[in-house]
C-alpha cells in the first residue's frame, strides 16, 4: 500500500515544496549589473562633454536605452528558452520593471519635448520604486536597501545643483543597482551554478 | 465533524510534492521536479502519468537545445482537487 502518509505528513510535504518553489528563478541580476554600467556610462559621458561644452552628451541616453534594451531582450530571450520553471513572482517583476520603463520613457520624453530640463530628481526617486518592490518581492535585502538610498538621494537631489545631483544619481545607481547586483549574482551562482 | 475520504491521486507522497511544487509555479520541467522531489527519474515519469491520466496535471512535450524537455503544469482541475484535498486533510489535523 503506497498511501501510507498521515495528514500531518501530507501537510509537511505541501509546505516543504510550497517553500522551495516560491521563489524567482531567473537570474535577475544580469539586468541590474547591465543597465548599472550603461547608466553610470552614459551619465559620465553626459556630464564630460557638458563641461567641455558640447552638446553631443545627450546621444548617451538615445544609444544606451537601445544597447540596454537589446542585451535585455535578447538575455530574457535566452533564459526563456532554457528556463527550467516560471513562477508568477517572475511575471510580477517583469511587468513591474516593463511598467517602469514606460513610466520613465513618458517623463523624460514628455520633458524634454515640453523644454524641460531633464527631471534627473524625480528620475531618482521614481527608479527607488521598482527596486524596492523587486528587492522585497524577492526578500534580497541589499535591492531593498538599493531602493530606500533611491529615494533619500532622489530627494536630496531636488535641493541641489545639478553638478552635485549628476554624482548623487551615479552614487544611486553603483549602490542602489550594481552592488546588490553583484551580490545577487553570487547568490544565484551559489543557488544554481551558471 | 465527518472525514471526508481523500482523494487517493493525491494521497501520495511523490504525486503529492510535483503537485505542491506546481501549484506554486506556473509550470516546471521534468528536471525540476526531478531536483525538487529527490524522486528517481522512473518513479517520477509514473507518477506523472497517472497525474496526467487524473486529468490534475498536463504535460507538454518540446525540445530545448536539441535535446527532449517535458514541460507539467497543473490543469484547473488539478487545482480544484488539490484544494479539496487540503480542504480534507484539516479535520484531521484539527483533532
Amino acid at each position: 500500500m503506497e498511501n501510507d502518509m498521515t495528514p500531518t505528513q501530507s501537510l509537511k510535504v505541501i509546505e516543504e515544496m510550497i517553500a522551495q518553489a516560491k521563489r524567482s528563478f531567473h537570474r535577475q541580476s544580469y539586468y541590474f549589473m547591465l543597465w548599472g554600467v550603461l547608466l553610470i556610462a552614459a551619465m559620465l559621458f553626459n556630464y564630460v562633454m557638458a563641461l567641455r561644452g558640447s552638446t553631443i552628451g545627450g546621444y548617451a541616453w538615445p544609444v544606451m536605452g537601445v544597447v540596454g534594451g537589446v542585451l535585455s531582450f535578447l538575455h530574457g530571450a535566452r533564459e526563456g528558452r532554457s528556463k527550467p520553471v516560471t513562477t508568477p513572482m517572475d511575471r510580477v517583476i517583469m511587468w513591474l520593471w516593463m511598467a517602469f520603463v514606460v513610466t520613465l520613457l513618458l517623463t523624460i520624453l514628455s520633458s524634454a519635448s515640453s523644454g524641460q530640463a531633464m527631471p534627473l530628481a524625480s528620475i531618482i526617486v521614481l527608479t527607488g520604486l521598482p527596486t524596492f518592490v523587486t528587492g522585497q518581492l524577492m526578500r534580497f535585502r541589499p535591492l531593498v536597501f538599493g531602493g530606500i538610498l533611491f529615494w533619500v538621494l532622489g530627494a536630496v537631489a531636488y535641493f541641489v545643483p545639478i553638478s552635485v545631483t549628476v554624482w548623487l544619481f551615479i552614487a544611486a545607481i553603483f549602490f542602489g543597482y550594481l552592488v546588490p547586483g553583484y551580490l545577487l549574482k553570487r547568490q544565484e551562482d551559489g543557488v544554481r551554478p551558471a | 465533524m465527518a472525514f471526508a475520504p481523500l482523494d487517493p491521486v493525491l494521497h501520495n507522497q511523490l504525486r503529492l510534492a510535483v503537485v505542491s511544487v506546481l501549484v506554486s509555479v506556473e509550470e516546471a520541467d521534468f528536471t525540476f521536479l526531478l531536483e525538487r522531489t529527490g524522486a528517481t527519474r522512473g518513479n517520477l515519469s509514473v507518477q506523472i502519468t497517472k497525474l496526467k491520466e487524473a486529468g490534475y496535471v498536463q504535460v507538454k512535450k518540446r525540445f530545448k537545445d536539441n535535446y527532449p524537455n517535458t514541460m507539467c503544469a497543473l490543469t484547473p482541475k488539478g487545482v480544484q482537487a488539490f484544494e479539496a484535498y487540503v480542504r480534507s486533510i484539516k479535520p484531521y489535523l484539527e483533532r
